[in-house]
């Protein structure tokens, strides 16, 4: 990756020395070049979500007039600068968890497009990378095309993935809070490549990769007995190739692809100390304790699928479409575990010493899925959708997992016994959807919409050990009606309003989704040229009485947002969002080891804010300072409190360079785990040059 | 495996034939075909418009026009498949011929003016028969009147173009709707769109999908959260029935929350408790029963036993212990 960062910092370099064969642009023209009013260093982070102007549902804004005219090969733009953290206060695992930025030199942006005139090799490239350096997330993307030879695209994404969360482990563990933590690089990798050999047909290929890597803690469980937290090397990746033909005309439109995934998980972890687990109270006398551990996964997995896809226009009033697909993913299993210490059989009232456990298997999970639907247009306003669709899992599984036990007590023999004697079973899920919507213009700026959807499937997956049966069957029947409108009152004024209501005779699990109403409402209003306001309403109400389950459930969220931007925001702009949620869930279950009825009760009250200030430094032109930020404050039963606030400055040098600097301050607390709270400072300078 | 009543695939064909008649019947009085994306056949004083070239655009659109030349929509210019050569402009805007008579902006379409439908119809007009769009028919984008256009600036070009390409940029896009989700982001345990380095469309198709909630599929249509979570994908030798049947939804808030690991509760023993409520048989007669097995008699008093996944840490599906312990 350090090759790779060299050649995306070195490339722009070199591209810069290119000729100019053609003039600059003639001043005055706009261009879309990246830079002044992109966020500098930091990138982003927690940025505020300025609303796109032109991305107004309803109201859409005539596209101005734009961007890079023909006479310029190179644009681009260099972020790079360092970052100064001051020094965590509070618990470094959660902050490592929920924000890990770390101080050093940085190269927190690079962007740049090259078209060639000659047009030989590509037409334009497009390179952009961020977060280089140590950043928590790193990311390299690259377009390539020539017009009616090939589309190429490359993305690479490392993102750290630290978790170790006091109070999601064992808080009463003698070793402490580490059970059930992680520092591993999640890194994906997609490569297409789109070939135009011809006008109608369009062979392309594609390669994604997709591995974790490093260590953590997991917890090696010594049946209901004892736990110890052990170390552990994570390693998994998957590979998928595909390519196929798409074949491209007017009125209709077939895809064929023949694809395959190969997978591997490699997980190890071992330890060599004594560890006395979670459980220090003495059985019969005796302190469980572990020794040594050898444990290691062999998983490989590989699947072969096919997929077609088409589309076509049968006469200008009906659209169809259509898609199936077949895959048969496979699984091999191969683990071994070696461990040693002073274990207990409580089912033979037996201590021993060592545990040998060697699993092998198969699994074989055929997956059909298929949709076909249409849009008929009978009437020049009524549209009436229709949709199918079926997907199918079915899974094969022959695991053989067999366990020595070495007992010293009464002498040392040898106790082998098969873990689970279900050697070969199937399970399946069917999932079965039919939808019908039917849209009406009852004006041009009013469209009304309504429909059903019917939901069906079956399910059989294996029950619990302590089951009377070795299956679970369940089964699901839903039916849902559809309703809504679009209204669009003036060009300043647009409503849209959408509601479900649903009905089930059966569905899976106690929490699934029965009977259930959800709304939603989206107004946006322009209320002066500069003055733009847009509200969210959405309400969800789910109820399952059922004897024993009982679930109500209700969630609502309401959000507010002011876009404000005189004269085009030229010297101040304010974008400013407030949301309010709230969410009340009951349901109940029976609490161990008495099965005394109980209620599981989550409430969740919540308050989150963004804000972002752009104001034009008087006296420098370009200059620009930004303060805003985030924050987060909850209530109920994760009380806890975000706050991310940040200013920004950015001060033009000359033409091609700027400087940039900014603060950021991240505080986290939480009211029932006082110590996973955590404050921190974080400053960063740079520069950005941009050709 | 249950199917849907038969009246209602009854009604469905009913009303299918009904249709089909009522369209021939409006053929044959000679109505128009409802194409939005047809030309306007006719201008103000019913004389047929005509086209004439994207060159007559540029006389007065010329910055427009240069810009274009880099737009992908200039193909349309050159390359005969797409019927408008030389009409680029045209070919979304319909015949200029009155409108460069008359200068005035009545004597153009307008995309941007029109009802999204209306408007979609042009785009679809190429852009449907393409394999991202096989679920825009479906899309809720489609059926809730939100345009192509909402989206793209068709004459734009550069980073915020045509196409949003970088994830802050495309975050923004979606943002300025969805501000409720963004919301959500602002929580603490959060995928990683504020800091750029995700966009809404690694998860999510904007222009339809087959799945809930425009869900993106990789490989063999699986919901898109495998692309980057791959060790949880299997299948597994014992699976975790929810992560099949109900998705990763089940038990997380992908959006963001106050919960750890994005829960869907503060302790990890109820997201579990909820559907291993602990009822020694499946008491309810129909509804919610799987799982509702007691899994075995620990004293949820005790601290260890309170955070189910410090042992059942496979969870998400196991290759070997049908408890996910390993």
């Amino acid at each position: 990756m350090r090759f790779l960062l060299a050649l995306l910092v070195m490339v722009p370099a070199l591209a810069q020395t290119t000729p100019q064969t053609t003039p600059p642009a003639a001043p005055g023209t706009p261009q879309a070049t990246p830079a002044q009013d992109q966020p500098p260093a930091g990138a982003g982070q927690t940025a505020p979500a300025q609303p796109a102007v032109e991305a107004q549902a309803g109201t859409p804004t005539p596209a101005g007039s734009p961007a890079p005219t023909a006479g310029e090969n190179f644009h681009g733009s260099i972020d790079f600068g360092y970052r100064w953290l001051t020094d965590v206060h509070g618990s470094q695992d959660v902050y490592r968890s929920v924000v890990d930025l770390a101080q050093g030199p940085r190269l927190f942006g690079l962007e740049f497009t090259i078209a060639d005139p000659n047009r030989r090799l590509f037409d334009q490239v497009d390179v952009r990378a961020d977060g280089w350096g140590g950043e928590p997330y790193r990311t390299a993307h690259v377009d390539a095309r020539k017009r009616s030879l090939y589309d190429f695209s490359f993305d690479y994404r490392d993102i750290a993935y630290f978790n170790s969360l006091p109070s999601f482990a064992n808080p009463g563990a003698p070793g402490g809070f580490d059970e059930q933590s992680m520092d591993i690089h999640r890194r994906t990798l997609s490569a297409g490549l789109d070939l135009f050999p011809g006008g109608h047909f369009v062979p392309y290929l594609a390669f994604d990769h997709n591995s974790g890597a490093g260590s953590g803690i997991e917890t090696w469980a010594q049946d209901s007995n004892n736990e110890y937290a052990v170390p552990t090397l994570l390693s998994d990746s998957t590979e998928n190739y595909r390519g196929g033909m798409r074949v491209e005309y007017s009125h209709f439109h077939l895809t064929l692809e023949e694809g395959g995934t190969t997978y591997k998980d490699n997980d190890q972890a071992s330890d060599a100390t004594l560890l006395t687990g979670d459980n220090t109270t003495p059985v019969f006398g005796e302190t469980l304790n572990l020794s040594s551990l050898q444990q290691a996964y062999g998983i490989r997995g590989h699947s072969i699928y096919s997929k077609v896809l088409f589309t076509a226009n049968v006469t200008p009033w009906l659209d169809v479409y259509g898609q199936f697909l077949y895959s048969e993913p496979k699984t091999d299993v191969n683990f071994s575990e070696i461990a040693a210490g002073n274990f207990l059989d409580i089912s033979q009232l037996l201590f021993y010493s060592s545990l040998v456990t060697m699993g092998t298997g198969t699994d074989n999970q055929p997956h059909t899925t298929g949709n076909i639907g249409f849009e008929l247009r009978p009437l020049r306003r009524l549209r009436i959708i229709e949709s199918l669709m079926t997907d199918r899992y079915h899974d094969a599984a022959a695991p053989n997992v067999m366990i020595a036990e070495t007992a010293v007590t009464p002498t040392s023999s040898l106790l082998i016994s098969p873990f689970n004697p279900l050697t070969n079973f199937s399970e399946y899920v069917n999932y079965n959807q039919q939808q019908i919507d039917v849209l009406y213009d009852l004006s041009s700026r009013l469209t009304l919409h309504g429909g059903w959807r019917y939901v069906w499937g079956d399910a059989q997956t294996l029950a619990g050990e302590l089951s009377e049966t070795p299956f679970a069957t369940g089964q699901l029947k839903r039916n849902t009606g559809i309703g809504g409108l679009t209204y669009r009152a003036l060009d300043k004024l647009s409503v849209s309003l959408d509601f479900e209501g649903a009905s089930s005779d059966d569905v899976y699990f106690r929490t699934s989704l029965n009977d259930y109403q959800k709304g939603r409402a989206r107004a946006r209003y322009q209320l002066a040229k500069a003055l733009s306001l847009q509200a969210n309403f959405q309400v969800l109400n789910n109820q399952n009485p059922a004897q024993g389950i009982h679930y109500s459930f209700q969630s609502r969220d309401n959000a507010l947002s002011i876009l404000w931007m005189p004269d085009s925001g030229k010297r101040i702009s304010l974008m400013g969002e407030y949301d309010r949620s709230t969410l009340s869930s009951n349901i109940d279950y029976l609490t161990l080891p008495f099965l005394t009825q109980a209620v599981s009760q989550y409430r969740d009250n919540a308050h989150s804010a963004t804000s972002a200030l752009n104001l034009a430094i008087p006296g420098v032109k370009d200059g620009k300072l930004t303060i805003g930020g985030s924050m987060f404050v909850s209530s109920g039963s994760a009380p806890s409190r975000y706050y991310q606030p940040l200013a920004r400055i950015s001060l033009p040098v000359n033409r091609h360079v700027s400087w940039n600097a900014e603060w950021q301050y991240f505080g986290y607390g939480e009211s029932f785990y006082l110590y996973d709270g955590f404050r921190t400072h974080s400053f960063i300078t740079g520069i950005r040059l941009t050709q | 495996m249950l199917r849907p009543p038969s009246k209602v695939w009854w009604a469905l064909l009913a009303a299918a034939l009904v249709t089909i008649a009522a369209r021939g019947a409006q053929d044959k009085a000679g109505a128009p075909a409802p194409q939005a994306a047809a030309p306007d056949a006719k201008t103000a004083d019913n004389k047929p418009a005509t086209y004439v070239g994207s060159e007559t655009c540029q006389t007065c659109h010329e910055d427009i026009y240069k810009a274009f030349q880099q737009n992908p929509h200039h193909l349309v210019e050159s390359d005969r498949k797409y019927r408008h050569t030389t009409q680029a402009c045209e070919a979304c805007h319909g015949p200029g011929g009155k409108h460069a008579e008359s200068m005035s902006a009545g004597d153009i379409r307008q995309p941007a003016k029109l009802a999204a439908a209306a408007a979609d119809r042009i785009c679809l007009s190429c852009h449907l028969n393409q394999p991202t769009h096989v679920g825009r028919i479906n899309g809720s984008h489609a059926k809730n009147q939100v345009s192509c256009v909402s989206c793209h600036a068709i004459h734009k070009n550069g980073p915020e173009g045509l196409v949003a390409r970088q994830p802050a940029d495309v975050n923004r896009q979606c943002a300025s709707c969805h501000s409720d989700v963004w919301a959500s982001f602002q929580r603490p345990f959060k995928h990683r769109l504020p800091e750029s380095a995700m966009s809404c469309v690694d998860c999510h198709n904007p222009h339809g999908s087959a799945l809930p909630h425009q869900m993106q599929t990789v490989d063999a249509n699986e919901p898109g959260c495998f692309k980057c979570h791959g060790d949880k994908r299997g299948p597994f030798t014992y699976e975790h029935a929810p992560v099949r049947m109900e998705g990763c939804t089940a038990c997380h808030e992908p959006h963001g929350s106050a919960n750890p690991r994005m829960l869907t509760r503060a302790q990890v023993g109820f997201v579990c408790l909820e559907c291993h409520a602990n009822l020694a048989q499946p008491t309810p007669a129909a509804n919610g029963t799987l799982g509702t097995v007691p899994p075995a008699f620990h004293d949820m008093r005790v601290p260890r036993f309170q955070n189910c996944t410090v042992c059942h840490q496979k969870v998400h599906g196991s290759y070997v212990d049908r408890n996910f312990l390993k």
